[in-house]
């Protein structure tokens, strides 16, 4: 093994490594990123631009324009859309966070009598579909007198988030060792000592995991906004975009488009760095 | 401001003013009586609180100045006014939604979907309103009453109605020799010189509201029917009915493409605006969208009266727009009291939806109307008030038929004929659909 | 430093005086000894969780079944027992049969793509290379936009003139022009046109399936996956063998979440084709939606939502009973 043979082996070994990855990864970035691409030149064109048969779709026929942007904000509430649903999000993740984590270590920890059916039970609430349950939950809504806020759909969202999440933290924490618990008691810990001290550090992807899903799962409804919250600025991005940026058979497709990259990205670049933190925790990552 | 005084006031006012008209009641009397005919409302409406659901208009700038409207409205009387816009194909969630929380807005607006009587015994009811308001103005047009009407009392206010009329290209028609299309007739033979051309024709057979309109038409047209005057006997299977279907179908093979199986309500807007329709059948709002992305095309687009079928019958069947009112409101007399104002200026609401909104009031309807009368490519929308039509023509309009509209039954027959089905059999099936559909009212 | 709770320091210090063999035994006296207290803390930290599902889903449920039996509609207070009328009216229905069956292929077909696809990605995201987290924040982006507005900027890539991707294929040669026979209409012929939405389905959800596996596959301690290597296991065996059973009720939960939202997912149907051309895109959640809501028939809705839990039970069932066996 000469030294000049070794560094060029292993070099080319990387390199070859790299062009095996990234043609794997083309299909999936294509798939994943094309839309998002060909929205974002929509988001720029001009109205005339998308109606002629011969525009070439991936460019610009007409000069780009900023007037779907300026509707967007000068004509809609877009502005108060963004923040209700990030506040909304915010708020659902906490009470899902202070909720399903308990539950979860509860479960599957501290071998409650039951503990499998009451899993099961909670679980099987997505059985029940959303079109029946917004009746009765707008009655629940109105006399809270939430009605018509955005604080309905925080007090509503946690129905779907809790159940998965919880499960989910079930899930994680089931991985957890026994012994470290154990070691954590012996050191003198108490009950919740050990689930605060050791058994969370450890799960923190999963808790983060079900931080990203609840923040969400809060940003894809749209029944229960469209039911409970009709003035245009306490609406959340899903239900004001499609109800107010579609009028009769007319869509405003460019300011459409721009709303939807507006809201995506900034929640995308989020999740980039939550998923960061996985990764942190785990030196080296599985199959190094 | 106890809540018995507005409902007290809502059965008596009507009596009142008739007393105080006769007896001549003292001066406050009369100035009672002045107030209410110069359409301000009394003090009890000071102070209270109105909430209007309504559709967000095609027209944006109609949605603008409804809202300032309101607002202004509010202003004179003391009544502090909010307005909620969503797309009209959500409003009967939103009403359930409501009626089960039994609490949410006092006025909400019906379009296309009118669940008038669904919910009559939940809803406000308006008969003194509409029938001082049709004597006002000319009276109400024949098919105002079918949407609103249950047994003999009155629970919305019709406000406008959209039409679909035919639009068409008078250039591609004109260098091909084409008459304009007044018959269905002729406007097959148009697609059919012309789709060999590159501009064939489309009318969407697929579950959108635009299919559940235009089929209507021309099955209306064609003398068929879809119940009986009663409303509780099906009547599509008729000669008629075959020979509209027959005649769809023609028309599909020689003149339009296959797309228009997956169309949507704005599929035929664009097609239009694309350049490449001979004519579409559809409201006035891809009029308008021509008009703003393609202007070449838009100076050669026109508008025509609905195409008469074979035995020179016109039908339009178009979209109505109702307002309704919650029973548990809190505001019953602001409800009514809006609605009057609303309907006084009628005209001005046509003018601001640019021709859009069509009158359900026969002195509305005199020509010249705003805006369409004035447009020379326009005037014929006038011609379109004495042929409308709702849905379940000639029967009203009733929860069944409801059902079948949101099932998009009728279009799935004349998708079927389309797609190769035997008349026969499609309309088997959908007769089986109606009737099924009907026997579980019946039950209820 | 956190405070403990005064109690516990006292079975602490006797047990830190025991031997460190019997350690095992006493943890689990441990257990035992402290059960009333145990049950406490269990119940306290699993309320919060199960009062929010049992009064604002569990609730509402009971409500739906009792929607389901009676002849109640929007706009009536009242409403009779009217027993399984609402299930025999559906089940006279071609469109419920059609229904039915497009839920079950939408499901399957769905799940079959977004598993392929999802345990790939998750694998490739996995390793290092450069650039990986510019990758990684990009694939992510179907799944974090809002499901409304995704599922609308679909429709106009599907639209039969304006399509992007016949676009695309017409320019590569692969189809016609605009008008001709190979000119795909997406959402108007009924076998594409349920393509079309499990497309859509699948571009939004794998993202999601990757990460639910990347969240598994980091959790496996590396200790045990070192284990495994020095014991000279490959690649696919350390995957099968070791980090399976151990990600496996994490993979449970994602699929059963997962297959549970497609199949009362009511959005992408009903944004794109409303159940058409015809019935071939008619899915159970959109029909009960039609007639329950839109029409005001709220029985009849309740019934035919509720057929989605037949659908779903057996699923349920066999995943649970195999986690059951797996010592979960």
């Amino acid at each position: 093994m000469t030294t000049v043979a070794v560094p060029r082996t292993h070099r080319q070994k990387e390199i070859r490594r790299h062009l095996l990855l990234y043609a794997g990864m083309t299909p999936f970035l294509f798939i994943a990123v094309f839309p998002i691409y060909w929205m974002a030149i929509t988001a720029f064109k001009q109205e005339a631009d998308l109606y002629r048969m011969g525009n070439i779709p991936f460019w610009f026929n007409l000069p780009p324009t900023l007037k779907n942007f300026e509707t967007l904000f000068y004509q809609t509430n877009y502005g108060y859309w963004i923040v209700n649903t990030l506040t909304i999000s915010a708020w659902v993740a906490l009470i899902t966070l202070l909720t399903a984590v308990p539950a979860g270590y509860a479960l599957a920890r501290l071998r409650l009598p039951g503990a499998e059916n009451i899993g099961i039970a909670i679980f099987m609430t997505y059985l029940v579909p959303g079109i029946i349950l917004f009746l009765p939950l707008s009655r629940v809504v109105a006399s809270l007198g939430l009605q018509d806020s955005w604080w309905a759909l925080v007090v509503v969202y946690p129905t779907f988030t809790i159940p998965f999440c919880t499960w989910l933290m079930m899930g994680f924490f089931k991985t957890v060792p026994m012994e470290m618990e154990e070691a954590a008691r012996v050191d003198g810990c108490g009950q919740l000592g050990a689930l605060v001290r050791v058994v969370l550090p450890v799960s923190l992807p999963g808790v983060l995991t079900s931080v990203i899903f609840a923040f969400t799962l809060s940003m894809q409804d749209f029944l229960y906004g469209l039911a409970f919250v009709a003035p245009g600025d306490q609406k959340p991005v899903p239900v004001g975009v499609p109800t107010e940026l579609i009028r009769g058979d007319v869509f405003f497709w460019g300011s459409i488009m721009a709303a939807a990259l507006l809201v995506g990205l900034p929640v995308a670049i989020l999740y980039n760095f939550f998923l960061d933190k996985f990764i942190q925790g785990i030196t080296g990552g599985v199959g190094k | 401001m106890s809540d018995l005084q507005p409902v007290r006031m809502d059965h008596v006012s009507v009596a009142r003013r008739r007393f105080l008209k006769v007896t001549g009641a003292g001066v406050a009397g009369a100035s009672l009586l002045t107030m209410l005919e110069a359409r301000q409302a009394p003090a009890q409406l000071r102070g209270t609180t109105l909430r209007i659901l309504t559709w967000s208009h095609f027209i944006p700038a109609y949605d603008v100045w409804f809202d300032k409207f309101a607002a202004q409205w509010g202003e004179k009387n003391g009544v502090k006014v909010r307005v909620d816009h969503i797309p009209h194909l959500e409003i009967p969630a939103r009403m359930a939604a409501e009626f089960a929380a039994g609490t949410g807005h006092d006025l909400i607006l019906n379009n296309s979907t009118i669940l008038a009587r669904l919910y009559y015994k939940s809803l406000v009811d308006m008969t003194d309103i509409y029938d001082q308001l049709g004597k006002k103005y000319g009276g109400w047009i024949p098919a105002a009453k079918s949407p609103i009407e249950v047994e003999g009392r009155i629970y919305g206010i019709p406000m406008y109605y959209i039409l679909l009329p035919m639009l068409w290209r008078k250039d591609l028609f004109e260098a091909n020799g084409l008459k304009p299309p007044d018959t269905w007739e002729l406007a097959r033979v148009a697609a059919r010189t012309l789709k060999p051309k590159g501009n064939p024709t489309g009318m969407a057979f697929s579950h959108c509201n635009d299919a559940n309109l235009n089929w209507r038409s021309l099955m209306f047209s064609f003398g068929a029917a879809e119940t009986d005057p009663s409303g509780d006997n099906v009547m599509i299977d008729s000669k008629e009915m075959r020979e509209a279907l027959l005649f769809a179908k023609a028309m599909f093979d020689e003149g339009m493409t296959p797309e228009v199986f997956s169309w949507d309500d704005a599929s035929d807007n664009r097609f239009l605006a694309s350049g490449i329709a001979s004519w579409i059948h559809d409201a006035i709002s891809a009029y308008r969208t021509t008009e703003s992305t393609n202007p070449p095309v838009f100076k050669s687009t026109f508008i025509g009266l609905e195409p008469a079928g074979p035995g020179g019958k016109r039908v339009s069947v178009s979209a109505p727009i109702v307002f309704l009112g919650w029973k548990f409101s809190k505001n019953q007399p602001a409800v009514k009291e809006f609605l009057v104002h609303l309907v006084d200026n009628d005209k001005e609401g046509m003018i601001q939806s640019t021709g859009y909104n069509m009158p359900f009031l026969n002195d509305n309807a005199k020509k010249p109307m705003p805006i369409i009368g004035a447009d020379p490519k326009m005037q014929v929308l006038q011609d379109f008030p004495k042929i409308v039509a709702f849905f379940g023509y000639p029967g009203p309009y009733t929860p069944q038929i409801q059902e079948v509209a949101n099932l998009f039954v009728l279009p799935d027959i004349f998708t079927r004929v389309a797609r190769g089905t035997s008349v026969d059999e499609a309309l088997k099936w959908g007769v089986g659909e109606y009737r099924r559909i009907f026997s579980k009212y019946k039950r209820a | 430093m956190t405070v403990l709770p005064a109690g516990d320091g006292a079975e602490s210090t006797t047990r830190a005086a025991a031997p460190p063999v019997a350690r095992r035994s006493s943890a689990a006296a441990w257990w035992r000894t402290n059960t009333s207290r145990r049950l406490a803390f269990g119940y306290l930290l699993l309320a919060p969780a199960a009062l929010y599902v049992a009064l604002l889903v569990g609730v509402p449920f009971f409500f739906s079944l009792y929607l389901a039996l009676s002849d109640a509609n929007v706009g009536d207070p009242v409403a009779t027992f009217v027993g399984l009328e609402n299930f025999r009216a559906a089940w006279e229905m071609d469109t419920f049969w059609a229904a039915l069956r497009n839920s079950v292929v939408f499901l399957v077909v769905a799940a079959v793509f977004k598993s392929l696809l999802g345990t790939s990605l998750a694998f490739l995201l996995l390793q290092n290379f450069k650039g990986k987290k510019l990758v990684r924040g990009l694939v992510v982006i179907p799944f974090t936009l809002p499901i409304s507005v995704s599922v609308l900027s679909w429709k106009w890539m599907y639209d039969s003139q304006f399509s992007v991707i016949n676009w695309g294929l017409h320019t590569a040669g692969l189809i016609g022009a605009y008008g001709s026979e190979s000119w795909p209409i997406w959402l108007g012929q009924p076998h594409l046109a349920l393509i079309a939405c499990i497309g859509v389905n699948v571009w939004r959800s794998f993202p999601f399936s990757a990460i639910v596996l990347l969240a598994g596959f980091t959790s496996v301690p590396l200790e045990v996956l070192d284990a495994a290597r020095v014991d000279g296991c490959s690649f696919f065996q350390r995957f099968r063998h070791v980090v399976t059973p151990m990600i496996f009720p994490i993979l449970i939960i994602g699929f059963l979440f997962d297959t549970v939202f497609t199949l009362s997912d009511l959005s992408v149907v009903y944004l794109l084709t409303q159940g058409g051309p015809g019935s071939a895109t008619q899915i159970l959640p959109v029909l009960a939606y039609q007639i329950g809501i839109q029409a005001g028939s709220l029985g009849r809705g309740a019934a035919i939502a509720l057929m989605l839990v037949p659908l779903l039970f057996p699923a349920l069932f066999l995943m649970l009973r195999n986690l059951k066996r797996r010592d979960w």
